[in-house]
């Protein structure tokens, strides 16, 4: 379709606002009553926004370029998913090797004192409290909340009630971890041995916290044991694991 | 740098500019989205990327000049309203198509969306349009850079030259959309016979 040179100069100015008042008039106007007019007012809007749509595809190309770079340089560990919580293990074992270097040099290397040292609850990587949703059941929202308050005596009590509907390996990790802190030994060791067992993962949690058990309960050969295994490995508790192997006699 | 040195470094530099806002608060953000929406650290990143654009777009059209709060805040912000529409609309996180998450978040108005059809063909004549046209008109149109500073990236003897220059590449796009919209037409009539 033609248009006239004038018409284009006139759509041109209105789309970079370059319009004085008399020319804004004369736009509406042609606009209400003119379809040609109409038309290429509506062609220059596409293209237009055809211009922007590139320069923001361009950008995004540029971001995304610049995240494989800088993955590449500084790689992000950090996962919600189930499938990767062996890197939330990884850090809480890195906050155990702090702990650790602090108490080393006051202490002898006594079962009940290595547990003390080594011992840091398992964080609540299962069920974050703080985002809202509709499904979330109430008693398992309190369960987690109570652990993450460190109200463990509520927390174990709440876990125990929600196994009975559903075994879920983060819960059993958590019981047990509960029962470590509040001194059920014993339960903690059966909780630690079902994980274990009885699930497909968080084995070497499950592993590494029984050997904490045994240290607490004097059982220092059944700890060494488990302790060999896990440094014999290659996964992130290793090097931990032959660090406290080589202190417990 | 305080948060309206960003703002106006942003807008006066390119996508430079940008990269160097995306790193600041890269880490960060993506701890926040991550443990916030329990989602995928791959989403967590589109999320972080669409964020930044739609804060590089406000300032761009001068929506976002002065930050009550600050730069982390804003983006937090932006990033909580993609995923909640985004949940609404798709029960994702983050679209499958983040192309087409921008044509419909930056580009399309609220009351009218551009013809999927007429858009592919004036993408298709940009394609065509060749340099220094295209990076001109994107210079001027998406990056709202003014008249005189395009006549200095470009290195344009002066604004009236860099003017004329702008008018004739948006002749010769037309043009080309023209030739775009016959063709198609041409295809059309010649399927129906």
């Amino acid at each position: 379709m033609n248009h006239s040179e004038a018409d284009i100069a006139l759509v041109e100015k209105y789309f970079d606002s370059e319009l004085n008042d008399a020319e804004l008039k004369n736009f509406t106007m042609r606009m209400e009553s003119d379809e040609n007019f109409k038309s290429l007012v509506e062609q220059e809007k596409v293209l237009i926004a055809a211009v922007r749509y590139e320069g923001a595809v361009s950008s995004l190309k540029y971001l995304e370029d610049l995240e494989v770079k800088l993955e590449k340089e500084t790689p992000l560990r950090l996962s919600s998913a189930p499938t990767k919580w062996y890197y939330y293990a990884a850090a809480a074992v890195v906050g155990i090797t702090v702990v650790v270097a602090v108490f080393m040099n006051n202490f002898r290397n006594q079962p009940d004192e290595l547990f003390q040292a080594y011992f840091t609850p398992y964080p609540n990587m299962f069920e974050p409290t703080t985002r809202s949703s509709e499904s979330t059941d109430s008693k398992r929202k309190d369960a987690f909340q109570a652990y993450e308050q460190g109200d463990y005596q509520k927390a174990a009590t709440l876990f125990e009630d929600l196994l009975k509907d559903n075994k879920e390996a983060g819960i059993v990790l958590l019981l047990g971890n509960s029962n470590l802190i509040l001194g059920n030994v014993e339960e903690a060791k059966a909780n630690f041995i079902a994980l274990d067992k009885d699930f497909d993962e968080l084995d070497m949690q499950a592993k590494w916290y029984l050997s904490l058990c045994y240290l607490k309960s004097g059982e220092t050969e059944k700890a060494r044991a488990i302790l060999k295994e896990l440094g014999d490995t290659e996964i992130s508790y290793a090097t931990k694991a032959r660090e406290l192997l080589d202190k417990v006699k | 740098m305080n948060q309206d040195e960003i703002i106006l470094k942003i807008k006066s530099g390119g996508q430079t500019e940008l990269g160097l806002v995306y790193e600041e608060y890269r880490e960060e953000f993506l701890r926040w989205v991550v443990k916030e929406f329990n989602c995928s650290l791959d989403d967590g990143k589109d999320i972080y990327q669409l964020t930044i654009l739609i804060f590089h777009d406000n300032i761009r059209l001068g929506k976002l000049e002065h930050l009550v709060s600050s730069v982390k805040t804003y983006l937090f912000g932006i990033g909580k309203n993609i995923v909640k529409e985004n949940q609404r609309k798709e029960r994702r996180y983050i679209p499958l198509s983040k192309e087409k998450w921008l044509k419909e978040n930056l580009i399309d108005e609220p009351t009218s969306k551009i013809d999927d059809a007429v858009f592919e063909r004036a993408k298709n004549a940009l394609s065509k349009l060749g340099q220094p046209c295209q990076r001109l008109i994107e210079l001027f149109y998406y990056e709202k850079k003014s008249i005189p500073e395009i006549t200095l990236a470009m290195s344009y003897k002066n604004p009236e030259t860099a003017k004329n220059q702008k008018c004739k590449c948006m002749a010769r796009l037309r043009k080309l959309f023209e030739e775009e919209t016959e063709q198609n037409t041409f295809a059309i009539n010649h399927e129906s016979l």
